[in-house]
């Protein structure tokens, strides 16, 4: 059965890929809200993937899922300089990951918190309906 | 002509709560003073890590959510638990509860059949423990036939358990000697925030549950923030219930030790209670509660616990999806629907768990899948929404990686309130998700504190 690595787009990543064959294969999901790539590999090259990553899993839609950020960096700039979504891409990530060890040994401990406002939800946590009894 | 009208709650599975909780300090000492060694709790330790904690099983059988069972079981009910998933009493339970220790604490504390043993937590009495047997197990063998193997269960089990797996781990984890008997609560533990508003014990709940005039509750198992497939499914299953959707939504968290890249429990909890404080669910119908239980990710056979901690709530239907409970391909992705719609033999069950002797009152509502779907522009159920290549599947590792990249969810996945209480606890702990460093400071911290309380002169002794 085929497994897929999905690579979510942000605006960089789009905007890297304008003009490139790689373009037309990209794929709005949840309605548009975001956009990724999809990588189409065989059984054995999606367990050989998980298996280089403790957390990573396939999920319930065959999704190879859980890998480190600094890992799906890199398929992303496979992608982009192969300009392919084969399985080339996967394989040749994999030949580099020892390039990325440490990145992704430092992701295990610490990702930068985003900047987001929470005040408004800390604000609503100060009345909670249920209360300690 | 019958009324269909649901008018109470279910009773408490094997027909009377049990609560073993003193709370009158002079009884606790006259307790106290019954016990001939101490000894004090200790994780189960799996390749350095913590994997599970037997003051949460403590907890959960004294204050009646694990009810009929009163304490570590016995060798006779141990076997009948693994053998037919049933007590000795006849009523369905589905994993062994145990009290572990290792040979060389056996031999320091000297105790046997008959003694009673002073369990300490974080330094303070805790619970004690009235030692009816002592036997010996081989805990790869109760690990095996805990979760059942593709061989003597080939209805639901895909393929053999191994240390990727966490009840299995926990189950092989454990120390050989059993100390059998029954747990009582001397020193009642203060539950720490951010748990301490979501503490409802079965009396407790089912009071609640009468205040509110609730008579038709349907539960929620959760281990995860809630995203919008979530809150679909919590919204559509609640439409069962009598002449009308169910009075109430009950969120259950299993809170306890859990596996590295899950959400930290303190965020989930607090997450399903946004979804009411924000008002997408009213807070009239919706309570987000938990039960302390080291997860042991069972599929089938972890939806028969849910069914006993639910239903001993006062909790009529329970809502299973798919995957339920799951952690990886061992089980059939349907194994709990499986169970729930006709039964499996092979674990003692020629029919579902409703309708079997000493079975449940608690009514299923197994659910297919919600997805997003732009075209019905809707979070659709799958049963009704044909456009296929359209919609967008919900994937808990998915919505996680996406975090973990530092892609804000957007509000089809996540509702704005619910990411930003992940980014809340994010900023407590440092890091999303569990790893090594919080699990451990957890596993210290625990979810409980205890108060003072002072111990008799000649157990004084006994503290080494």
């Amino acid at each position: 059965m085929a497994k897929y690595f999905g690579i979510i787009l942000d605006e960089k990543r789009l905007s890297a890929i304008k003009g490139t064959p790689l373009e037309e294969k990209v794929e709005p999901i949840f309605g548009g809200a975001l956009k990724r790539l999809v990588i189409e590999v065989s059984d054995e090259l999606g367990q050989k993937t998980i298996e280089q990553f403790s957390k990573a899993r396939f999920d319930a839609r065959g999704f190879i899922e859980e890998t480190p950020a600094a890992f799906k960096r890199l398929v992303f700039k496979k992608a982009v300089e192969l300009k392919s979504l084969g399985p080339e891409v996967l394989e040749k990530a994999l030949e580099e990951l020892p390039t990325i060890k440490d990145e992704i040994a430092k992701e295990d401990r610490e990702l930068p918190v985003p900047d987001v406002d929470i005040s408004d939800i800390l604000e609503l946590q100060k009345n909670p309906v249920q209360k300690p009894i | 002509m019958q009324d269909i009208r649901i008018k109470d709650l279910p009773p408490p599975h094997g027909g009377k709560l049990v609560e073993r909780v003193v709370r009158d300090p002079r009884a606790a000492w006259k307790l106290m003073e019954k016990c001939s060694a101490v000894y004090d709790i200790k994780p189960t330790l799996f390749k350095g890590n913590p994997v599970r904690n037997v003051y949460r099983e403590i907890m959960s059988v004294c204050y009646g959510f694990f009810s009929p069972v009163e304490g570590s079981m016995t060798k006779a009910e141990l076997e009948s638990v693994l053998e037919r998933r049933r007590l000795l009493s006849g009523w369905v339970f589905p994993y062994p509860i145990l009290f572990d220790i290792s040979e060389e604490d056996f031999k320091k504390l000297g105790v046997g059949p008959g003694d009673w043993l002073l369990l300490r937590l974080k330094g303070e009495p805790f619970a004690i423990l009235e030692i009816e047997e002592v036997y010996e197990i081989d805990p790869l063998d109760v690990a095996i036939r805990t979760f059942g193997t593709p061989d003597k269960n080939p209805e639901v089990v895909r393929v053999p358990f191994d240390d990727k797996h966490t009840g299995y781990v926990i189950y092989k984890s454990f120390n050989p000697i059993i100390l059998a008997g029954k747990y009582t609560i001397i020193n009642e533990p203060k539950i720490r925030k951010p748990f301490d508003r979501f503490w409802y014990p079965p009396k407790k709940a089912r009071e609640e549950f009468k205040r509110r005039g609730w008579t038709t509750v349907i539960a929620h198992q959760t281990r995860n923030v809630p995203h919008t497939g979530h809150e679909a499914l919590m919204k559509m299953a609640a439409y069962i219930g009598d002449i009308k959707p169910c009075d109430g939504i009950v969120v259950n968290a299993i809170i306890g030790a859990k596996r590295i890249g899950d959400f930290p429990d303190e965020a989930i909890v607090e997450a399903h209670e946004m979804l009411h404080l924000a008002g997408y669910i009213k807070p009239e119908r919706h309570m987000v509660t938990f039960t302390l239980w080291d997860m042991r990710y069972g599929n089938p056979i972890e939806s028969l616990l849910h069914a006993v901690i639910r239903q001993n709530m006062g909790i009529s239907f329970h809502m299973f999806g798919r995957d339920h409970a799951a952690l990886g391909e061992y089980y059939d992705i349907y194994a709990t629907q499986i169970l729930w719609s006709k039964g499996i033999p092979s674990f003692g069950f020629d029919a579902p768990p409703y309708a079997v002797p000493g079975g449940f009152y608690i009514r299923p509502q197994n659910i297919a899948e919600f997805w997003y779907c732009p075209k019905c522009k809707e979070f659709a159920y799958s049963d009704n929404c044909a456009h296929k290549g359209i919609y967008s599947r919900y994937s808990g590792s998915f919505i996680r990686g996406l975090i973990n990249e530092g892609v804000t969810p957007p509000p089809e996945i996540y509702r704005p309130e619910v990411y930003k209480v992940v980014v809340k606890w994010w900023k407590e702990f440092g890091y999303p998700f569990n790893n090594e460093k919080y699990l451990k400071e957890r596993e210290e911290r625990l979810e409980v504190d205890l108060p003072h309380m002072d111990i008799p002169e000649h157990l004084k002794k006994k503290i080494s």
